[in-house]
């Protein structure tokens, strides 16, 4: 099946055009700069060169057109007509407790995703855009939406519950929801295909650390905690988000520097983590150079984001009572063999130990890091999620298929 | 105002001309506004980033003529009613026939702002409150000839900039400034008569009744010239006593003590118009120079 793999940000839309049947990506691109000066479509064919158009990108739809329209074009397409487009999978990022799993899009699968928008206000508003601008213009198409947080639903009361009033969850669904399911899934897969070792005999530990970072607890195939918790600020420290802390300091700062809702949430969010810490950059590879060349503050900043990497391996070998495999994955985890090894460092007798000219040499390809002796495999997995996004799209389709439900299944 | 505006709406992610009357002006704003996004910079409220974005969305003119491609226009001239018509019937005259004019004005009437108008259905008033970027409130007024497509448009712009907005039927000082400026004339007064300093009757109304901001602090901080403008229109609009300016302030705007902007009006500022803190022998000095009006 031969499936658009749609990812919205608010003034972006990412894409990838996947056939199921060879898992090749037959294109990929995004347009950029939506609804401002200087729109762009990059796009990549698998067997061409890229291609970057200027053009006038008022909204989502148009992008949604002009991302048709170039998969049909003479020259920097691969396809002839739109009906080769047979589904549309849209990755959305909050799902809530209701999406265990990815959903076809229905009118009443949109009236929820428009509720959840209170949970996630920052991403939901622009997956909702896309579904519609989708709509417009691949019109009676399926749609289905695969969520972040929908791999997380696994995770039990225990876990979940934050030490609150009962009566915050019940009112606000106060909990915690966790992120990056889809690449936690793929890349806890593909550690199993690689080791030859089935999914539900494994304790698997997966770090996805990119711009935003999370790790998870993956046990027998299921996932029973993980870092990110109601919102993504929860966790590991990243590039400008502060991760894990004592909730009592924002109420100390917002009382001492009369802060606003507003700027304490981007004092948190955008001023913090690596960038706030070392005051040098939000990027890993600046922060490895800098404290290479001496720069104190981004040694430290590396330093604290490394430590809570090994916090939490050690706290989910504990919740899982073991470690067969430990993976790194994400900009900064496959590519940055310093993060990896000071994360894995004096884990000795937790059976971690990496080998490391396999370490040096792993950049964005799978690759099993750890030395020969070492009891747990240490993996470097680049992630996918947009082929799980189109994975799940057909399987959502099919099983549906025949069913009177698919035929309704229109927005 | 007009830089104010021009940042909320830079922030919220759209582009515009800032037009003023020469090329200087019109940079000298452009500048003010990045001072103003470095202040929320230090507030942790931006980021760096973030700012250059906003000043790239803002393009400082002194030509009229970009309204001829505008969708919407925003008309921040001072509060005096012949300035504003004359401008109003220049864009009237040189924008799109759909386009919407928005006027933004505290204490003047839309229905007489539009009566030079060819097109006054496309005039309306929405009340933005300093700093604009900061306050979630927008008053929308509509003038006895505005019509529905332009109001509807002032309600989606409204919620394009996240602002809660009110309907206001025209009446002179509509809601916010009819209500707060007999509260900061008394508050004058009441310094004016040496009942309690002026740090005491911000808190007093601070703490006693949850302001953000002490009727003084908010005079300072809009200028206390503009507070005496309001005086004048609302006194001439309803003949109320309530509305006959204190001595005090027609004394401190004569002076040239106008506020945060000058460095000096109830309280002393910095060059960033942050407040200087007093001592109280120098407060009780002012009270005693303030009581002899």
């Amino acid at each position: 099946m031969k499936i658009l793999v749609i990812n919205c940000g608010s003034s972006s839309v990412k894409y990838q055009f996947i056939d199921t049947a060879t898992e090749l990506s037959l294109a990929r691109g995004m347009v950029s700069r939506i609804g401002m000066a200087g729109s762009v479509l990059e796009h990549k064919p698998h067997d061409r060169p890229v291609v970057k158009l200027g053009m006038d990108i008022l909204d989502h739809i148009v992008a949604v057109e002009a991302v048709v329209s170039i998969l049909m074009s003479a020259n920097h397409g691969v396809i002839k007509d739109k009906s080769e487009i047979e589904a549309v999978g849209h990755r959305v990022a909050h799902g809530g407790a209701h999406f265990t799993d990815a959903a076809m899009i229905t009118p009443a699968v949109m009236t929820e995703l428009r509720d959840l928008i209170e949970l996630a206000p920052l991403h939901n508003p622009h997956n909702i855009r896309g579904v519609n601008a989708c709509n417009k213009t691949l019109p009676g198409l399926p749609q289905v939406a695969v969520f972040d947080t929908s791999f997380h639903h696994t995770i039990p009361p225990h876990a979940y519950l934050y030490g609150l009033p009962y009566v915050m969850y019940k009112r606000y669904g106060i909990r915690r929801y966790g992120f990056h399911g889809t690449s936690h899934k793929y890349v806890c897969e593909r550690a199993s295909a690689i080791l030859g070792k089935p999914v539900d005999q494994m304790k698997v530990i997966t770090c996805h650390l990119g711009n935003g970072a999370s790790m998870t607890a993956i046990d027998r195939g299921v996932s029973v905690d993980t870092s990110m918790g109601f919102t993504p600020l929860e966790g590991l420290l990243m590039g400008t988000r502060s991760g894990d802390m004592d909730p009592a300091i924002i109420l100390h700062i917002m009382a001492r520097e009369e802060l606003s809702l507003h700027e304490a949430n981007t004092l948190l969010n955008k001023h913090s983590g690596l960038m706030g810490i070392s005051g040098v950059s939000s990027d890993m590879r600046e922060i490895i150079e800098a404290a290479n060349s001496g720069n104190h503050m981004a040694q430290l900043a590396l330093d604290v984001y490394c430590y809570r990497i090994r916090k939490y391996i050690g706290s989910y070998a504990a919740v899982m009572n073991g470690l067969d495999a430990l993976v790194f994955t994400a900009g900064v985890g496959e590519n940055s063999v310093e993060v990896r090894r000071l994360s894995c460092n004096n884990l000795e007798f937790l059976g971690i130990e990496l080998d490391e000219n396999k370490n040096q040499s792993a950049k964005a390809r799978e690759t099993v890091i750890s030395s020969a002796k070492s009891k747990v495999n240490v993996l470097c997995i680049p992630t996918n999620e947009e082929l799980v996004i189109a994975r799940d799209t057909e399987r959502i389709i099919q099983s549906m298929t025949g069913s009177p439900s698919l035929a309704e299944a229109r927005v | 105002m007009g830089q104010g505006l021009a940042e909320a709406i830079a922030q919220s992610g759209y582009e515009l001309y800032l037009v003023d009357r020469t090329p200087e002006r019109a940079q000298h704003g452009h500048l003010q506004i990045g001072l103003a996004l470095d202040r929320e910079i230090e507030r942790w409220g931006l980021t760096k980033g973030e700012k250059k974005a906003i000043l790239a969305r803002i393009l400082p003119t002194d030509e009229l003529n970009v309204v001829r491609d505008a969708e919407i226009i925003f008309e921040a001239v001072p509060e005096e009613l012949k300035a504003k018509r004359e401008v109003l019937s220049r864009i009237d005259f040189l924008c799109k026939t759909d386009a919407v004019i928005v006027t933004n004005t505290a204490t003047l009437s839309i229905t007489e702002l539009s009566s030079s108008m060819t097109h006054p259905g496309r005039l309306i008033g929405m009340h933005f409150l300093n700093p604009v970027a900061r306050v979630p409130l927008v008053e929308i007024i509509k003038g006895m000839k505005t019509d529905r497509a332009t109001f509807n448009k002032a309600v989606s712009t409204a919620e394009m900039l996240g602002k809660k907005w009110i309907t206001v039927n025209e009446s002179p000082g509509y809601v916010t400034t009819r209500v707060v400026v007999p509260m900061i004339n008394e508050a004058i007064n009441v310094l004016m008569e040496g009942v309690a300093s002026a740090e005491d009757i911000d808190d007093a109304m601070k703490l006693g009744f949850g302001f953000n901001t002490g009727p003084l602090t908010l005079a300072d901080m809009t200028g206390l010239d503009v507070i005496l403008a309001w005086m004048n229109n609302l006194h001439n609009e309803r003949f109320s006593p309530i509305y006959a300016p204190s001595p005090l302030l027609r004394k401190m705007v004569r002076a040239g003590h106008l506020g945060a902007k000058t460095g000096k009006g109830f309280f002393d500022y910095d060059r960033d118009g942050n407040k200087v803190k007093k001592d109280e022998t120098y407060i009780e000095q002012q009270m005693a120079e303030w009581g002899q009006v």
